[in-house]
């Protein structure tokens, strides 16, 4: 299975951006950020999507799957 | 719904009644009470007298509809609200599941009247999922929520499913302490509790699901 590894804390941090406001802006709970962020959620593709334009940085440089 | 629509609506409800009241009157001190007591309606004929009724009837009855209509409207806003966000459930319903123990009344009244159907009640045992239910009550359903709900169902159900299936293939081996009626009964706690179980488990399991390792988790 390929692992799967989540920037998301770091472009997020760059963007200046709390979980809940990160949260707000795609529509999903801060637990469910936090999971992301820990690399315990594989998100579907419109909320990987949504995480993208949301910190301004594209989704294979957030989502690493090797 | 708003306040003054609310008062508007109050409103027009007090003025049908006392139209209503107003022209039951009437027909009562000046018609020989027509449309107020019982009369035959198949052979009624119009008097300009009857207008006041009629019209306290018509007008009555489009309050009715356009409460009703209004209802419907309501109900209909507010399933959509609560359609992102997890039902509210109060978690002390799962006092309810204590229910469960009624079904140990089955094993007085079958002997003392050969009436199994307490053991039924063994199902309410489910119902002690509302503790984590209740807990989880209100929650944004976002899609890691509702994938978890699938996979707690999912695993209920297999569980479930597979406990129904060895119970079975085991109370079906043979007689029950040498008893087909004890068998039988077997079975009836057996499906009962797995259903109990059913009901119970993807509450739990999307409670243990959501929750997991929050205490590691720190917010921001």
């Amino acid at each position: 299975m390929a692992e799967f590894e989540c920037r998301l804390k770091t472009y997020r941090q760059l963007k200046g951006l709390t979980q809940e406001q990160l949260a707000a802006l795609v529509g999903v709970r801060r637990e469910t950020v936090m999971r992301l962020e820990k690399a315990q959620y594989n998100p579907s593709l419109k909320l990987a999507i949504d995480i993208s334009r949301a910190v301004g940085a594209p989704i294979e440089e957030i989502f690493i799957f090797q | 719904m708003k306040k003054n629509s609310t008062k508007l609506l109050a409103a027009c409800g007090i003025f049908c009644v006392l139209a209503l009241l107003a022209s039951a009157w009437y027909a009562t001190a000046f018609n020989g009470g027509r449309l107020v007591g019982p009369m035959d309606l198949g052979s009624y004929s119009f008097t300009p007298k009857d207008l006041p009724m009629l019209l306290s009837i018509v007008l009555t009855c489009l309050y009715v509809l356009a409460l009703f209509l209004l209802l419907l409207r309501r109900a209909g806003e507010a399933r959509r609200e609560a359609a992102d966000t997890a039902r509210r459930v109060n978690p002390k319903l799962g006092l309810l599941g204590l229910l469960g123990f009624l079904g140990f009344a089955g094993f007085w009244s079958y002997p003392a009247r050969g009436d199994v159907t307490p053991f039924v009640f063994f199902l309410f045992f489910g119902f002690f999922g509302f503790f984590y239910e209740g807990r989880m009550s209100g929650t944004f359903m976002d899609e890691r929520f509702r994938e978890n709900a699938v996979r707690a169902q999912l695993t209920a159900y297999k569980i479930t499913f597979r406990i129904t299936l060895i119970a079975l293939v085991v109370l079906c081996q043979g007689r029950l302490f040498g008893s087909l009626e004890h068998t039988l009964i077997a079975a009836i706690i057996v499906l009962s509790l797995t259903l109990a179980l059913g009901i119970f488990l993807p509450e739990y399991l999307l409670y243990c699901y959501d929750h997991g390792s929050q205490a590691e988790e720190g917010g921001e």
